[in-house]
C-alpha cells in the first residue's frame, strides 16, 4: 500500500509534507537556534537574521519556539488518534462476533460519545484532573473513537459474511484466526484512512486546546498558544500569526492529503486505479515497442 | 466649530476685497455660533441623544453592588448606583447622597445627613432606613463581598435622613470607606430578593438600566431623580463587554464605540486611529504573594532575595508598554499614604539575590516553587524568568479554583493585583493585617502594624499629622515578608473626540459634567 500511495502524487506531497513535521517533532528543540524560554529586552521585535520570526511579548525567539512547539502539537494529535484506534477498533471488530449484548452495549455507547462535544468535554476534564495536555487527549482520542468503531465494525460485517468466511467457521476456525487471517487485511485501509484522518483532527483540537491556555503550562509554547498570543499584539505584528497559523493549515491539509491518498489505491477503487495504471503502462510499452520492418506509410 | 469660525488665523492679511465677505462670514457667525453651540453636547443632551457606548473588559458579572464587591467592577456599578459619599481629584470624600457628616468628639460615631426628597429609580425614598438596610445587608448576606470592609462599623441608627454609625473602634476613615467602592446603594424594596437584584440593579445613580444580558450588554437611560442630574450631560449609555482586547481599537474607529478600556499593547494603534488615549489615576499594584508560614520563605533570606530578583522596569515595559510604573507599595507615588522614605528599599540586585540564596544554603537551581496562579498570564512567566535568573526554578500552575486555597491561605507562592481602595487605611488592612484577604501568611503580620493602622483610624483626616501618620503605617506594612510589590497597571483608556474629557478622580470613573456630541 505505501508503494500505491507514493505512486500518487498527493500521497507524495502528504508524506514529504509529515515527514517534516515528524522530523521538526523529533529534532525541533536541537534545532531551534536560541533558548526558546529566554526572555530578553528586545520584544516584540520584528524579523531579522537573529530573530527569523521576530520576538513575541517577552522577547523570546518566535521561531525557535515555533520549533519547540512542534513535539507537543505532534504528540498531542498522535495520541488522540492511537487512543481513537485502540478504544474503537477493536470493539468495532468483536462486535461482530461477540454477540449481540455485546454489539447492543457497544453500540449504546458510541452513540453516547459522539453526541458529547469534544472540545467541552475535554475542558471539563482539565477542570476536574488539572490542567495537562496528556489527560485531555486521552479523553479526545476516547471521544474521537465512534469513527474507528464504525469504521471496523463497517468493514468486518462486509468481510463477516463472505463464502470465505463461512467455509472458515464451517471449518472450525476460531474467532482469533478469523479476525487475524481475513478480517484484519480487509479493516485495515478504511482503518488506514480514518487514523489519517484522525491525526489532522487530532491537530485541530490541540491547537484549539493550547490556543485557549488549556492543557499547557506556560511558558511551554505550542502552535495554538503562539496563534492565540499572536493576536493579542497584531497592531504590532500584524504578521505574526501568519507562521504559527499556516503550519497548522498545512498539518492538517497534509493528512486529509494522506488520508485521500490512502483511500484511492485501497478497496475496489484502489485495485481499479492500479489495474488502470498497469494497462496504461502496457499501452504505453506497446506504443514504443519496434516498428514493423518496412516501417509504415 | 465655532472657535473655527470666529478665529481669524494669525498673520493672514485681508484683501480689501474680500472685506465684504469677511463681514459677512462674521455677521454669520454671530448668528450662528449660538446655534451650533447648541448644536454640541448640550444639543444632544437636550433632543435625548447623546450616547455613551463603552466597552468594557470589566463588564460586571454580577450587579448587587454586596455580592460585586469593591473590585474594578465598581465603576460599571457606578452608572446605576450611589453612594453616601464619592471622591474628588485629590481622592477625598465629598457628598453623594449624603451632604454632610459629622463625627462626634471620641470619633466611635458618625452621623451622615441626607440630602432631602431624594429616591430611587424605583419609586422607594432614600433615606437613613434605606442606608441602614444596606449596611446591614453588606454586613450579614451569605455571598458578601463586602462584610470584611466594614468591620468598623456596629449598630446603625436610623432616623429620618439622618443615619448614625456606632463603630467598633475609633475610626475617621469612614467617610472615605463608605463610597462608591464599597457601600453602593440599593433600592431596599429591590434589595429584599438579592438574587433578582443581581440581575435588575435598582439604584439611585446617574443611569437607570432599561435592558440588562447577562454578561454582555446593558442599556441605561439618564435618571432625571438622580440628585446631581443636572450635571450629567449623558441621555444614554450601552455598556457592552469588550470582545478581544485587539478588536477594540477597531470599534473605536468605527463608530461601534466611542468610549472604552484599552489593554496597553493597544494603545499605540488607538493613538495612531486619532483617538484619545489617556490614563486615568488609580491605585493598582500588583505583587507577588508569598506565604512566610511555609517553607522555603519562613527563611528570611530567601525572601529577601526574591525581594533583590525582581527586576520591575521589565513588568513596566513588557506588560504596560511603558503606560504602568515600577512600584514597591500598594500606593502610586505622589498619594498621601505613599512612603517616600521606603522607596526602593529592596532595589533589583541579582547578585545579592544570588548571595543571600546561598547563605541560606541554597545551590542553584536546587529551589523549586510551584506559582499558582488563576489564568494565563504574562506576569508569571516575566516572575519565572527573572528568578530562573538568580536560580530558582518556577514552575507556572494553572489553578481555576484557585481563589479556594489563595482565599484560604494555602498557596505558597501566588500573583495577585489590587486596584486599591479609597480609604488608604483599608487598602493597608487588605494586604498587611493579620486577616486581610491579600494576606497570604494570615495570621502573620509585620511587628507594630495593628497599631500604626490603628492610629492612622484614629487620626482625623484634615488633622495636620495625617500624612505623616498614615506614611508611617506604610511604612510599618512594608515591613511584611509576605509581599513584593511590582508594577502598578494604567487605567487606560481610548476614546473618540465625541466624548469630552473625564474628571481625574482617582481608581474612578466619574461622569459628571462629561458630554457627549453627535459626531465621532
Amino acid at each position: 500500500m505505501v508503494r500505491r500511495v507514493l505512486a500518487l502524487t498527493s500521497g507524495r506531497i502528504a508524506v514529504v509534507i509529515l515527514a517534516a513535521i515528524a522530523l521538526l517533532a523529533l529534532l525541533g528543540p536541537w534545532l531551534a537556534p536560541q533558548n526558546p524560554l529566554a526572555t530578553s529586552d528586545n520584544a516584540l521585535a520584528a524579523v531579522s537574521g537573529t530573530h527569523w520570526l521576530g520576538t513575541d511579548y517577552l522577547g523570546r525567539d518566535v521561531f525557535s519556539r515555533l520549533l519547540d512547539g512542534s513535539r507537543i502539537s505532534v504528540l498531542g494529535s498522535l495520541e488522540v488518534a492511537l487512543v481513537a484506534l485502540v478504544v474503537g477498533a477493536v470493539p468495532g471488530i468483536l462486535s461482530v462476533y461477540l454477540g449481540r449484548a455485546f454489539e447492543w452495549f457497544t453500540l449504546r455507547i458510541a452513540d453516547t460519545l459522539v453526541a458529547l462535544p469534544f472540545l467541552l468535554f475535554a475542558i471539563a476534564v482539565i477542570a476536574l484532573l488539572g490542567n495537562g495536555l496528556t489527560q485531555a487527549m486521552l479523553v479526545t482520542g476516547v471521544l474521537v473513537s465512534p469513527l474507528f468503531y464504525r469504521v471496523s465494525r463497517a468493514a468486518t460485517l462486509a468481510v463477516a459474511r463472505s463464502p470465505y468466511v463461512e467455509a472458515a467457521i464451517v471449518s472450525g476456525a476460531s474467532v482469533g484466526w478469523i479476525v487475524r487471517r481475513h478480517v484484519w487485511t480487509k479493516v485495515l485501509p478504511p482503518i488506514a484512512v480514518a487514523l489519517a484522518q484522525t491525526i489532522g483532527v487530532g491537530f485541530v483540537i490541540v491547537s484549539s486546546l493550547t490556543f485557549l491556555g488549556i492543557g499547557v503550562q506556560p511558558p511551554e509554547p505550542t502552535w495554538g498558544g503562539l496563534l492565540a498570543s499572536d493576536l493579542g499584539y497584531l497592531s504590532h505584528r500584524p504578521w505574526a500569526p501568519v507562521a504559527p497559523a499556516l503550519l497548522i493549515m498545512v498539518t492538517v491539509w497534509a493528512c486529509n492529503l494522506l488520508a485521500d491518498a490512502i483511500r484511492d489505491v485501497s478497496g475496489e477503487a484502489g485495485r481499479a486505479l492500479a489495474n488502470d495504471r498497469k494497462a496504461r503502462a502496457n499501452r504505453r510499452e506497446a506504443a514504443a515497442g519496434p516498428h514493423p520492418a518496412g516501417g509504415s506509410r | 466649530m465655532s472657535a473655527r469660525l470666529t478665529n481669524p488665523r494669525p498673520g493672514l492679511r485681508v484683501r480689501p476685497v474680500r472685506r465684504a465677505g469677511g463681514l459677512r462670514a462674521t455677521a454669520l457667525a454671530a448668528l450662528l455660533v449660538p446655534a451650533l453651540s447648541a448644536c454640541g453636547g448640550d444639543a444632544s443632551s437636550a433632543t435625548g441623544n447623546a450616547t455613551l457606548k463603552w466597552a468594557s473588559s470589566y463588564f460586571p458579572a454580577h450587579w448587587d453592588p454586596v455580592v460585586s464587591g469593591s473590585g474594578a467592577q465598581f465603576r460599571q456599578l457606578a452608572l446605576v448606583y450611589a453612594s453616601l459619599t464619592r471622591t474628588d481629584d485629590e481622592g477625598k470624600a465629598v457628598p453623594d447622597l449624603a451632604e454632610s457628616w459629622e463625627y462626634n468628639d471620641k470619633g466611635d460615631r458618625i452621623t451622615f445627613k441626607l440630602r432631602p426628597g431624594q429616591k430611587f429609580s424605583d419609586g422607594e425614598p432614600i433615606d437613613a432606613a434605606a442606608v441602614k438596610a444596606a449596611i446591614e445587608r453588606a454586613q450579614k448576606q451569605k455571598n458578601s463581598a463586602l462584610f470584611g470592609d466594614l468591620t468598623s462599623i456596629g449598630k446603625v441608627e436610623a432616623n429620618g435622613l439622618e443615619a448614625t454609625l456606632n463603630l467598633t473602634q475609633i475610626d475617621y476613615q469612614i467617610p472615605q470607606l463608605l463610597g462608591q467602592r464599597v457601600l453602593q446603594i440599593a433600592s431596599p424594596k429591590a434589595a429584599e430578593n438579592p438574587k433578582k437584584l443581581d440581575q435588575n440593579p435598582v439604584g439611585a445613580g446617574p443611569f437607570v438600566v432599561e435592558q440588562l444580558v447577562p454578561g454582555t450588554k446593558a442599556v441605561l437611560k439618564k435618571n432625571p431623580d438622580y440628585w446631581d442630574a443636572e450635571n450629567i450631560h449623558i441621555d444614554n449609555v450601552e455598556l457592552v463587554s469588550a470582545p478581544d482586547a485587539s478588536t477594540v481599537v477597531s470599534g473605536l474607529r468605527t463608530g461601534v464605540y466611542n468610549f472604552a478600556d484599552i489593554d496597553p499593547s493597544q494603545a499605540d494603534a488607538a493613538k495612531k486611529a486619532g483617538l484619545d488615549v489617556f490614563v486615568q489615576p488609580g491605585f493598582n499594584a500588583a505583587n507577588l504573594s508569598l506565604n512566610v508560614n511555609k517553607a522555603p520563605f519562613d527563611n528570611d533570606e530567601v525572601v529577601d532575595a526574591v525581594r533583590h530578583a525582581v527586576n520591575r522596569e521589565e513588568f513596566v515595559q513588557k506588560l504596560t508598554f511603558g503606560y504602568g510604573e515600577a512600584t514597591d507599595q500598594p500606593f502610586p507615588k505622589g498619594y498621601v499614604a505613599y512612603d517616600p522614605k521606603s522607596e526602593n528599599a529592596y532595589p533589583y540586585d541579582p547578585a545579592k539575590a544570588k548571595k543571600l540564596l546561598a547563605e541560606a544554603g541554597h545551590k542553584p537551581g536546587d529551589l523549586k516553587l510551584n506559582l499558582v496562579i488563576p489564568s494565563e498570564d504574562p506576569q508569571a512567566e516575566i516572575v519565572q524568568s527573572q528568578l530562573a535568573a538568580v536560580g530558582i526554578t518556577v514552575t507556572i500552575k494553572i489553578d481555576k479554583n484557585w481563589a479556594t486555597p489563595f482565599f484560604a491561605k494555602d498557596l505558597t507562592f501566588s500573583l495577585y493585583g489590587t486596584t486599591g481602595r479609597d480609604s488608604a487605611a483599608q487598602t493597608l488592612t487588605a494586604h498587611f493585617g493579620p486577616n486581610g484577604p491579600l494576606n497570604l501568611s494570615t495570621p502573620y503580620e509585620p511587628a507594630g502594624f495593628e497599631e500604626a493602622v490603628a492610629k492612622v483610624r484614629q487620626t482625623p483626616l484634615d488633622s495636620p499629622d495625617y500624612a505623616e501618620t498614615l506614611q508611617a503605617a506604610t511604612r510599618t506594612g512594608l515591613g511584611s515578608k509576605a509581599l513584593v510589590f511590582t508594577y502598578a497597571s494604567p487605567n487606560l483608556f481610548a476614546k473618540t473626540k465625541s466624548v469630552s474629557a473625564l474628571p481625574k478622580n482617582p481608581g474612578h470613573i466619574d461622569w459628571t459634567g462629561v458630554k457627549v456630541s453627535g459626531a465621532n
